[in-house]
């Protein structure tokens, strides 16, 4: 019968010993992300003095705020057996609103209200045409963003827009040491966690990704997951365009949002171990993938690599650690 | 041991040292012993195939059949004892070496290319090149003589996916016997098959044995094991209990053998059923497939759909469930009409319906056991937040009465056995004060002790007042817990009776011929 059916499954003989094994260490979630993180740290670190510095830290984690608060958005949505990858340009776009209302004199307020409700509907956009034309979400978030990418062009006119002073204090002000942007996306990253571990929106995510049938039989309301479920990635990636913003001072047309950022972005979610097709994901995995690619991004910086080097890393880090990630899946599939 | 054919049916593959009378054993299996992570799955297994035999493996789920055909295939290895094919020992077999050595396997889920031509399929790996490219016409000739070799009757240039199951399987047997495997391990071939495709599937099988390969059938059919093989091993807890030819082995010494004690599922009595009508449908129809279907179930009672595999009654879950809309019917649950179509509608009139396909609509194998029995509940308490060990106390006393054992304390549910995820599946739905209930072949690929304890299950849901519509292929299910019985064929009602006023046998005869006798 079912090929799974032992009279006793992995992990019965009883309480572990705390016998320290090498087979033993590999169980631990995550153990191949994290051994790769502290062989780059310890590299790093004795190749390069500045390396280890406080200040040298904070840099990294707040260079990576604003792809954390994405990353937070699209774990969640990847979990559930979506995907977006219009976040990015998402972002161009309300940074560059944001900017033009900033720049054309209306509050600060107003501005944030307006970039976050636009993010959104953005969201909510995707997610109508995902739920309601069975047009894979691949395609459909494919397609806005490229769409979005151009918008934001648009918008621009060629011009660089800048808010001067505007918002200067959240992108570049800090409080106990912390910069402003990393609390704001350490917050996200541990309500992301806390939704998925705690809450029954959160576990319709993993039934949803898991099997949309059994979901939608089973009584959740899967459409309307779905629908928040992108809204809400829009949401995130509004307020990602915000903190963009306040932390360049200004939004240029072809600037650093856009396609690439979410490309950066997919990359840390896929190296922290969530599923491509749904039912698997933690937010401990995408923060590891996110710092893992922080720091990648950093050494290179401070060994005096060409900048051109950046995607080359990217490329490496995600190859190696989709590849870690295949063996321990099909390691632990073996022992079933 | 019995020889079971004389040596000149023989493979002529098969060098045999023969020293005496007996043909040699293609296959020896001696102390095969294997543990997952401490846990012993086989302890000691000894096993003799023989050409030309069909060789039954038996045993419950769990038993450690998976894990013993696993070890042949190459795709474990045993921890210890020896494998002998053809009389020389086999160290560290991979699914390659056992392919070569002709050791073929064809699981339960059929695995063929779905998009590729019956042809392309059988010559999978092996396709004939004239200059480099694909020589189409050699490929169907090749293909069409290795399936006609084998008496089967299909054409070459359809699509696997366009196949029905029993084709597929006979095309995946083809597909082996044609790279050389004459020893041949089936894993419950008929499963899910109407009683003519199982018929044809053994009439294969049978073939298969005349042209002297090693056959080893795994099936939960007890009456087909009987029918169809020619010696039996039982395994139970990962140890043989017993082999012997088929013939000195009945029914209930077969099932005691499996199952360490007697089974008894008889049909209890039940309190009568009340005069109101818990579900009634009228009317219903969908395409050819199901043609004015009407059924009225009172509370308490059990009415079974009977037809063969596929017929009408595996259209009512979608249908029913609100996942499909029917084109005409009327549905209503307690007397209250029930919108088609929505499945909020569905499971608001009280209405739980149950798959029989557990692994594409039942469960989500990635939640773990609490989270997939509690799944349905915990959306109708409209619940917000989850806290594991608040799961484990609400899902407890589930896990105890529908008797799920997991060893590993909330395993995945794709870990458990099929008896178990079945039972997961039953009490993820009946635990939500349903109103009125349909089943879909509950006891779908579970082993007989599962198959007993679930039909209890349900026994008690009719006596707790639940209008119970059950649709099975199986005329034994029906016997042993309907009230009365629909017998549908190509999509009509051909007859309804009783449980009293019918023997099993003429439920068979109606079933199949489609006419009332």
């Amino acid at each position: 019968m079912s090929v799974k059916t032992l009279p006793d499954a992995p992990g019965v003989s009883g309480p572990s010993k705390s016998r320290v094994s090498i087979g033993r260490l590999r169980d631990i979630p995550h153990a191949g992300l994290i051994v790769v993180l502290a062989l780059v740290v310890v590299f790093t670190a004795v190749q390069s003095d500045t390396f280890a510095t406080d200040r040298n830290i904070i840099n990294v984690l707040g260079q990576i705020s604003v792809n954390a608060v994405l990353a937070a958005g699209l774990t969640l949505l990847m979990t559930a057996g979506g995907m977006d990858f219009s976040m990015g340009s998402n972002v161009a776009v309300t940074a560059a609103v944001a900017a033009k209302l900033l720049a054309g004199g209306h509050a600060t307020a107003y501005a944030v209200v307006v970039a976050l409700l636009l993010g959104t509907a953005i969201g909510l956009v995707n997610g109508l045409v995902v739920t309601f034309t069975n047009v894979a979400p691949f395609v459909v978030t494919l397609a806005s963003a490229t769409l979005l990418d151009g918008v934001a062009l648009l918008v621009h006119d060629g011009n660089t827009i800048s808010i001067g002073t505007r918002m200067f204090a959240l992108g570049n002000d800090k409080v106990l040491g912390v910069p402003y942007l990393l609390v704001v996306a350490v917050l996200v990253l541990v309500a992301t966690a806390l939704v998925m571990r705690f809450t029954v929106f959160g576990r319709d995510a993993f039934a949803i990704g898991g099997n949309e049938h059994v979901a939608r039989l089973s009584g959740i309301n899967v459409t309307a997951r779905k629908l928040t479920l992108y809204g809400l990635t829009g949401t995130l990636s509004g307020l990602a365009g915000l903190m963009l913003l306040s932390r360049l001072g200004s939004s240029s047309p072809g600037g650093t949002a856009g396609l690439s950022l979410q490309l950066a972005v997919v990359a840390a979610v896929v190296i922290g171990g969530t599923s491509l097709a749904g039912g698997y994901g933690t937010v401990i995995g995408t923060a590891l993938g996110l710092v893992l690619l922080g720091v990648v991004a950093n050494a290179l910086n401070l060994l005096d690599f060409s900048s051109n080097y950046q995607p080359v890393s990217v490329g490496a880090v995600l190859l190696v650690a989709a590849i870690a990630n295949e063996m321990h899946k099909a390691r632990s599939a073996s022992r079933h | 041991m019995t020889p079971l054919t004389d040596p000149g049916t023989q493979g002529g593959t098969a060098v045999t040292p023969t020293s005496d009378a007996q043909p040699a054993a293609v296959l020896r299996v001696r102390g095969v012993t294997k543990s997952f992570g401490g846990a012993a799955a086989l302890k000691g297994v000894d096993l003799d195939l023989y050409p030309g035999e069909i060789h039954a493996l038996m045993g419950m789920n769990g038993a450690g059949k998976s894990t013993l055909v696993q070890i042949l295939s190459g795709v474990h290895q045993a921890d210890g004892g020896t494998i002998e094919v053809d009389g020389h020992a086999q160290h560290g077999l991979t699914v390659r070496r056992a392919r070569r050595l002709g050791v073929a396997s064809v699981p339960q889920r059929r695995e063929l290319a779905m998009g590729l031509t019956v042809a392309e399929n059988v010559l999978l790996g092996d396709l004939p090149t004239r200059a480099g490219t694909v020589h189409w016409k050699a490929v169907r000739d090749a293909a069409r003589e290795a399936l006609h070799g084998l008496g089967i009757d299909i054409d070459v240039e359809r699509t696997a996916g366009s196949l029905s199951v029993a084709e597929q399987t006979m095309v995946e047997v083809a597909r082996e016997v044609r790279r050389g495997g004459r020893i041949l391990i089936l894993d419950e071939p008929t499963a899910c098959l109407s009683a003519e495709a199982a018929n044809q599937i053994r009439a294969l099988v049978r073939k298969l044995r005349d042209e002297g390969v090693a056959v080893v059938y795994i099936s939960h059919y007890i009456d087909e094991v009987m029918a169809v093989a020619d010696r039996l091993t039982v395994l139970r807890d990962g140890a043989v209990v017993r082999t012997a030819p088929a013939t000195e082995m009945d029914h209930a010494e077969l099932v005691r053998a499996m199952v360490g004690r007697d089974v008894v599922s008889t049909r209890p009595e039940r309190p009568a059923p009340k005069d109101e009508v818990g579900l009634s449908i009228r009317g219903l129809t969908h395409g050819r497939a199901i043609r004015d279907f009407t059924v009225e179930v009172r509370k308490g009672e059990i009415v079974a759909v009977l037809g063969p595999a596929g017929d009408a009654q595996s259209r009512l879950f979608d249908l029913l469930s609100g996942r499909r809309r029917p084109d005409t019917g009327e549905l209503h649950v307690e007397g209250r009409p029930v919108p088609f179509g929505r499945v909020p509608a569905s499971l608001g009139s009280g209405l739980r319906c149950v798959t029989g396909d557990r692994r594409a609509l039942g469960l989500v194998p990635e939640l773990s056991l609490d989270e997939n029995l509690m799944l349905a509940d915990d959306r109708f308490a409209r619940r917000r937040l989850h806290r594991r060990t608040e799961l484990a106390r609400r899902a407890a006393p589930l896990r105890r009465s529908y008797g799920v054992k997991a060893l590993a304390g909330n395993p995945p549910v794709s870990a458990l056995s099929g008896g178990n995820q079945q039972k997961v599946l039953l009490g993820k739905w009946l635990e939500t004060s349903p109103a009125a209930c349909f089943l879909e072949d509950p006891t779908n690929g579970v082993d007989i002790a599962a198959m007993a304890d679930i039909h209890t299950l349900v026994d008690d849901l009719a006596s707790r007042g639940v209008a119970v519509l059950l649709a099975s292929s199986s005329a034994e299910e029906v016997m042993r817990l309907a009230d009365r019985v629909v017998v549908v064929s190509a999509g009509r009602t051909v007859a309804e009776h009783d449980i009293t006023a019918i023997t099993r046998d003429e439920l068979v005869a109606t079933a199949l011929g489609g006419e009332p006798q």
